[in-house]
């Protein structure tokens, strides 16, 4: 059992794993460098392919490929030893084609070139984990990129239109306003925002009373009811006595000493001694305690009696 | 001679009396009220004498660049801070407080469940007020979650939402809470008559262990799929709570319910008040917290109150009425506030004990300010 639990957890990990460097897409990519186009660390322009991590967590995606030939998907390794690997939450890393890939990590060993299609392949060297088709008809100077309206819907559609390129930077401007900018202009007074907020506060917890009155609560009293509907009286023997009462007075006697925790004790123990009369279970030591003055202890009782003359 | 001088004057240069500005010495002040409220009035001692004595250290005068500072990075008291800057402390510490709450109070009458939500008007009443006086959404949803009452709560939200305001808001919520007997007291009498405090309630009912073990399972599935932000807090309110219930991991619980939680409070005390540095922590926009904070509590407890009269409106069974007085235990400062009523219960009748009563809607609080605060991320987040 333990093998096959260790074996379950040993494929989750794996699957993990493999779904962490599924969280990388390809961005945006740019073949044909025009005049303003960033320079690489050797001075040049070249085309250049970038990796978006879509997901909330760091993906370390040293290993893995990029090519532009479906058949070829070795093409060009993304280096495993260099720690530079891992791409945070959301961010994203530029890689030049160059043509060579011995120009460093962020280096690819192939051109880019309009009417090809770039391929980002997993460390296996054969599942594509995404691919970005670059139109032949891409002018210089322009890129082609991929955009989610919303970051949360994990979709990533490439766009028709050649856009402005953006290498390193989030494509379109979908940070730009945070959700308390939307809420200050939508909702200024906050009026809005308290209604839904406080009809939902409501809803969950009237859910919450409503499941447990159909499931227990009506149940409960339908069993503790008598046969007029009054409830039942329980069958603690001394129940005239006020004894809750007293041990509630208890509680706050300890006002002075006891710790929240202790109140919650006491509250509970009060609960439970009023509706099902229990009580702390007795040690059951026997302890002599030593007493000062008693008919027990006292010394002419332990005198021997002394002989009585009757007359006979 | 000249060089014992020149480091003496050095030396001097590093001291806490040559960088002393008249605002750490207020806080230090105030970090001193602080721990004797706590040891002479035993006001929420476990948090305000970490606080209190955090405060303190926070502001020692020193000389900037000695990576000691909490706000230095890498400096043993900021890394021990990030617990509260990335919110890993509250829910810690909502594992504890689900290891050590008996629910049986508000599953035996879960009509009080609705007293805990009404409560909650409190948080979204300081937040259009927060609005009214200038504040951003994100940071008027921050200040808010102050009336929750609930100090883990407002961490969390706050650093989350607005972490510049975090040690304002939550040396607001810990002070306040420990104020609960003070705010609640004249608001319980003025908004209810003799006749209502005078209402006896019946005695709950029996809770079987198996509703125990199940309440915290339907609660999370419930609160949780309405509210997923609120995950992190509920989740572990409810896990701590079903480690207690279901009697098979004592073990468990009683190290969530007693050492961890103790660590993790000895730890957030300490850092909450230590982040209170003199030059982050006095502004106007402090005093206006601490204003907004103390609004919150009283319109948690009025409306906790009110709720309460309105619902006896609708229950036509003189038996069954509630005493409005464990309204303001809908406020989830557990157990004070169950406290309050119950005191202020007796001191009309002696023979009318409300503590058990009141304290289904304290732990119904807990639930409703961990929802209200999902909802507020999920919005402003």
């Amino acid at each position: 059992m333990r093998k096959f639990l260790s074996a379950v957890l040993f494929f989750i990990t794996c699957t993990l794993g493999a779904q962490n460097v599924s969280d990388l897409i390809i961005s945006e990519a740019l073949s044909s460098p025009d005049s303003t186009g960033i320079l690489d660390g050797y001075g040049r322009r070249n085309g250049w392919v970038e990796l978006f991590n879509k997901s909330t967590g760091t993906v370390s995606y040293g290993g893995c490929f990029l090519t532009d030939d479906r058949m070829n998907l070795k093409k060009s390794l993304i280096p495993k030893s260099d720690q530079r690997t891992k791409l945070g939450p959301r961010q994203s890393v530029v890689f030049y084609c160059s043509g060579n890939g011995a120009d460093g990590t962020f280096y690819a060993g192939f051109k880019l070139e309009p009417g090809k299609t770039v391929y980002l392949v997993s460390n296996d060297g054969r599942t594509v984990i995404d691919s970005l088709a670059i139109p032949a008809s891409l002018p210089a100077g322009r890129s082609i990129q991929k955009l989610a309206f919303d970051l949360r819907q994990q979709v990533f559609e490439p766009q028709a239109d050649p856009a402005i390129p953006s290498p390193g930077i989030l494509n379109g401007d979908q940070d730009s306003t945070t959700k308390a900018q939307i809420m200050a202009e939508n909702d200024p007074h906050g009026l809005t925002l308290t209604v839904v907020s406080v009809a939902v506060v409501f809803s969950a917890l009237a859910i919450l009373w409503f499941l447990f009155w159909l499931l227990f609560d009506r149940r409960a009293k339908k069993k503790t009811a008598g046969h007029d509907g009054t409830p039942k009286r329980h069958s603690r023997p001394d129940r005239e006595s006020p004894d809750g009462e007293v041990v509630a007075a208890i509680a706050l006697a300890l006002d002075m000493e006891a710790s929240g925790d202790d109140y919650a004790a006491i509250a509970a123990a009060v609960h439970l001694y009023l509706t099902e009369a229990i009580h702390d279970v007795e040690p059951g030591i026997v302890t002599i305690r030593r007493t000062e003055s008693s008919a027990w202890n006292n010394k002419t009782l332990t005198f021997r009696q002394l002989p009585q003359h009757e007359n006979l | 001679m000249d060089q014992i001088f020149q480091s003496l004057s050095q030396f001097w240069e590093y001291t806490g009396f040559a960088n002393c500005s008249w605002q750490n010495l207020v806080m230090i002040g105030i970090g001193l009220i602080f721990i004797t409220l706590a040891i002479v009035k035993e006001w929420e001692p476990m948090l305000l004498v970490p606080i209190g004595f955090g405060m303190i250290v926070g502001n020692i005068p020193m000389f900037p660049g000695l990576n000691i500072g909490v706000y230095e990075d890498g400096s043993v008291l900021n890394i021990l801070y990030q617990g509260v800057k990335q919110g890993w402390y509250p829910p810690l510490i909502f594992l504890g407080i689900g290891a050590m709450t008996d629910f049986s109070a508000l599953i035996s009458q879960p009509r009080l469940i609705l007293i805990g939500a009404a409560a909650q008007m409190g948080i979204f009443g300081a937040y259009l007020l927060a609005l009214l006086f200038g504040f951003a959404p994100n940071e008027a949803g921050a200040i808010g979650i102050i009336g929750g009452a609930d100090g883990p709560t407002a961490i969390f939200l706050s650093s989350k939402l607005a972490p510049d305001l975090m040690g304002a808001i939550a040396v607001s919520a810990y002070s306040y809470m420990a104020l609960v007997p003070v705010i609640q007291k004249p608001i319980m009498l003025l908004l209810t008559n003799k006749k209502e405090r005078l209402i006896k309630m019946p005695t709950p009912r029996t809770v079987s262990k198996k509703e125990k073990i199940v309440f915290p399972i339907v609660g999370f599935l419930i609160t949780a799929f309405i509210v997923p932000s609120g995950l992190p807090l509920l989740g572990m309110l409810f896990f701590g709570n079903l480690l207690k219930e279901s009697g098979v991991t004592r073990r468990l619980a009683n190290t969530a319910s007693g050492p961890l939680i103790d660590v993790v409070t000895t730890l957030i005390g300490l850092t909450v008040g230590a982040s209170t540095q003199a030059d982050k922590f006095i502004s106007v926009k402090s005093l206006m917290i601490f204003g907004l904070g103390l609004l919150s509590f009283v319109i948690a407890t009025m409306s906790g109150v009110l709720f309460v009269k309105l619902m006896n409106l609708f229950i036509k069974n003189p038996a069954k009425k509630i005493n409005p007085l464990i309204g303001n235990a809908g406020v989830s400062a557990v157990p004070d506030s169950a406290r309050v009523s119950e005191t202020v219960g007796r001191e009309i009748d002696p023979s009318n004990h409300l503590l058990m009563h009141a304290m289904g809607p304290n732990v119904a609080g807990v639930i409703g300010s961990a929802v209200a605060a999902g909802i507020l991320l999920s919005f402003l987040g």
